[in-house]
């Protein structure tokens, strides 16, 4: 512990003792009268307005691996780093579309996850579990990069770096994730809710002060990325090619404009089909607030823009280079590297304490969200149909610590590039949600088996095929695009074409075949309620329809 | 009249020209960023900006705007749908 500033380190701890209490404190936030529900628990009352939503949503979507992750692409590989900015400004657009449907349908059913709407459209709980097992699989690497997340700010702090001792080198880690888990346990949505107006004024802060005063530092924007443009363009010993491009090219393969489309329309139709984005907006009170979040949560893509930025800074800094390069040339030190070359201890502080709390938020919505998918469409709907909604709200609070150590272990156990690989696959499992959620929302047309044919299709094509990516330094799992016809394209893309080729084709044959298609007990003008046409909901009967009844 | 179905597809030829300014605002957001060939050059560069990374910066807040005129356009269709009197008689000749 001899190299960590006593500063830096004083303000971290202060800032989170804070974010700890907010934590528990959100237990009385907007308290209901009864409690134990997971429409409480799991959904913090459905009471939220545009303003909490959009610090809620926020605070859930830009996550601190965002924060690590980005910019350290950009950083390794240069402009296609930058597909992150361009789908995040897709993602609005699209997600407009589709998920103020979403929410009313919802709202009228009392349905708390996306696999609880799968199953009232097409009657079927085998599609429902298909959902579920999705969700929970993509989440699971996803929380457990927060933890990676967490760990390249403890690292470059200087916290246990020299300790052999594994226990103790993670120390810090698996308090901070306890502390996490115990107030979600007990405070719920609520607890992120309220964190992430702390998280987003810490970001906020800190990414524009380093916007406006790191280019002063390096020479100006003109430096920095004249700076990027030449390293990017001179040769890496090590492959023999250029270490990354500055623009995507106009070529076939490699980090083409095409690549950069397809990153980004894959990634932004497969936002909103995460669980945890799903929970965020079934939280909102109005099918107001979610659109009109579409209108305000773009300010955090350009919050987004800055931070990739970060990576060129990172480049022109040949501090932070150097640093890098010492520590192995693991990019994702380039922003607490970065700020720590950059600033005063206490700014830098005030940085990390950002990063690290901008972990706690999305992994416990995140959690949330899993622990409501067991409990749902698992538990409930194999185990015990007559949960009432107190045993639910139960099982979902141990369901999220369970969730959550098993993300530690990963986190810990694992090597860092698995739960990177599986979070890769992650986006690329979830991407093949589409036909039954965003298809199901408008069309009724599409058959269960043959939804579920198709989704098994696309999971198997999506992971097949990113295993076999290779590159010079790795001989799997190097990338998220192959090619495809002579052309590079994002993984997810082919596999979700895929996927809807073969729901396509099988609908065809169950309907000519006359195969029972289920129970639909959504009907039409339900997708676009508000919450003036939802009746009251009858106390004891969370999340039962009167039509499942 | 009475079906919420048909009532929602009158909403959208009762008002034409809204429901094409939507489509058209939702589709050129989309296309704008997807269509990278546009955009992926380093000149004309903006103050010190390469023009690639002005055009995403600058495309943020394009977006917003135009998800709230469509966001607005929206409530008018939904007004006329809520309120079928009107949107007949807005339409004016239709049968």
């Amino acid at each position: 512990m001899s190299d960590v500033n006593a500063t830096t380190f004083t303000i971290v701890v202060a800032l989170f003792v804070l974010v700890t209490g907010v934590g528990f404190a959100a237990a009385r936030w907007r308290r209901a009268a009864d409690m134990m529900h997971l429409d409480e628990w799991g959904l913090g009352g459905r009471g939220f307005g545009t303003f909490i939503t959009w610090f809620l949503l926020g605070g859930d979507l830009y996550t601190a691996y965002t924060f690590i992750a980005v910019p350290a692409l950009v950083f390794g590989s240069g402009s296609i780093g930058f597909f992150a900015v361009s789908y995040t400004i897709l993602v609005f657009p699209i997600t407009l579309i589709f998920l103020p449907r979403l929410w009313s349908v919802s709202r009228v059913h009392g349905y708390v996850t996306p696999a609880d709407f799968i199953r009232g459209r097409y009657g079927s709980r085998g599609l429902a579990l298909a959902a579920a097992f999705t969700g929970i699989l993509a989440l699971m690497p996803y929380i457990a990069l927060q933890l990676v997340g967490i760990q390249a700010v403890l690292q470059v702090m200087g916290v246990n770096a020299a300790s052999t001792n594994t226990f103790l080198k993670d120390l810090p880690l698996i308090i901070a994730f306890l502390v996490l888990a115990v107030f979600t346990y007990v405070s719920g949505l609520r607890a992120p809710a309220m964190i992430a107006f702390i998280k987003d004024t810490l970001i906020y802060v800190f990414v524009l002060v380093a916007v406006f005063y790191i280019p002063t530092r390096l020479g100006g924007w003109g430096h920095i990325f004249g700076a990027a443009q030449t390293h990017f363009a001179s040769v890496n010993p090590k492959t023999g090619k250029p270490f990354g491009t500055f623009i995507p090219t106009s070529k076939s393969v490699g980090a083409t404009q095409f690549d950069f489309a397809s990153l980004a329309l894959g990634s932004a139709v497969a936002l909103f089909l995460y669980p945890h984005a799903v929970t965020g907006t079934l939280a909102a009170k109005r099918r107001g607030a979610v659109k009109r979040n579409m209108v305000y949560l773009p300010t955090y893509s350009v919050l987004l823009m800055l931070i990739a930025l970060f990576g060129y800074m990172a480049v022109a800094d040949p501090a932070t280079s150097a640093s890098i390069k010492k520590a192995g040339g693991n990019a994702q030190l380039a922003v607490p590297y970065l700020f720590q070359h950059m600033f005063p201890s206490w700014f830098t502080g005030i940085a990390f304490a950002g990063i690290i709390i901008g972990a706690l938020v999305p992994a416990a919505i995140m959690s949330i969200a899993a622990a409501n998918l067991f409990t749902r469409n698992i538990f409930k709907e194999f185990f015990k149909p007559e949960a009432t909604p107190r045993l639910q709200t139960q099982i979902s609070q141990w369901a999220s610590l369970v969730v959550k150590l098993g993300a530690l272990l990963f986190a810990i156990e694992l090597p860092k590039t698995f739960s990177i690989n599986l979070q890769l696959l992650g986006g690329i499992w979830i991407l093949q949600l589409a036909p039954m959620l965003i298809g199901g929302l408008f069309t009724r047309w599409f058959h269960r088996w043959a939804l579920l044919t198709g989704w098994f299709a696309g999971m198997i094509y999506g992971t097949v095929a990113a295993y076999n990516v290779s590159a010079p330094t790795a001989s799997h799992w190097a990338g998220s695009s192959d090619i495809v016809f002579g052309h590079s394209i994002y993984i997810g893309l082919t596999a979700v074409i895929i996927n809807l080729v073969v729901t396509v084709v099988l609908t065809l044959v169950m309907k000519a075949a006359r195969v029972p298609e289920g129970a639909d007990e959504t009907l039409p003008h339900q997708y676009t309620a508000d919450l003036e046409q939802v009746a009251a909901p009858a106390p004891a009967g969370v999340g039962l329809s009167p039509a499942s009844d | 009249m009475t079906q919420p179905a048909a009532r929602a597809r009158s909403a959208v030829s009762a008002h034409p020209v809204t429901s094409a300014a939507i489509a058209i605002a939702m589709a050129a957001d989309i296309f704008f960023v997807l269509y990278t060939p546009i955009y992926s050059t380093v000149t004309p560069k903006v103050g010190d900006w390469p023009f690639f990374y002005f055009y995403l910066l600058i495309f943020m807040p394009i977006t917003s705007v135009a998800l709230w005129l469509v966001i607005l356009l929206q409530k008018r269709l939904e007004r006329s749908r809520q309120d079928p009197a009107a949107a007949s008689q807005e339409s004016g000749m239709r049968p």
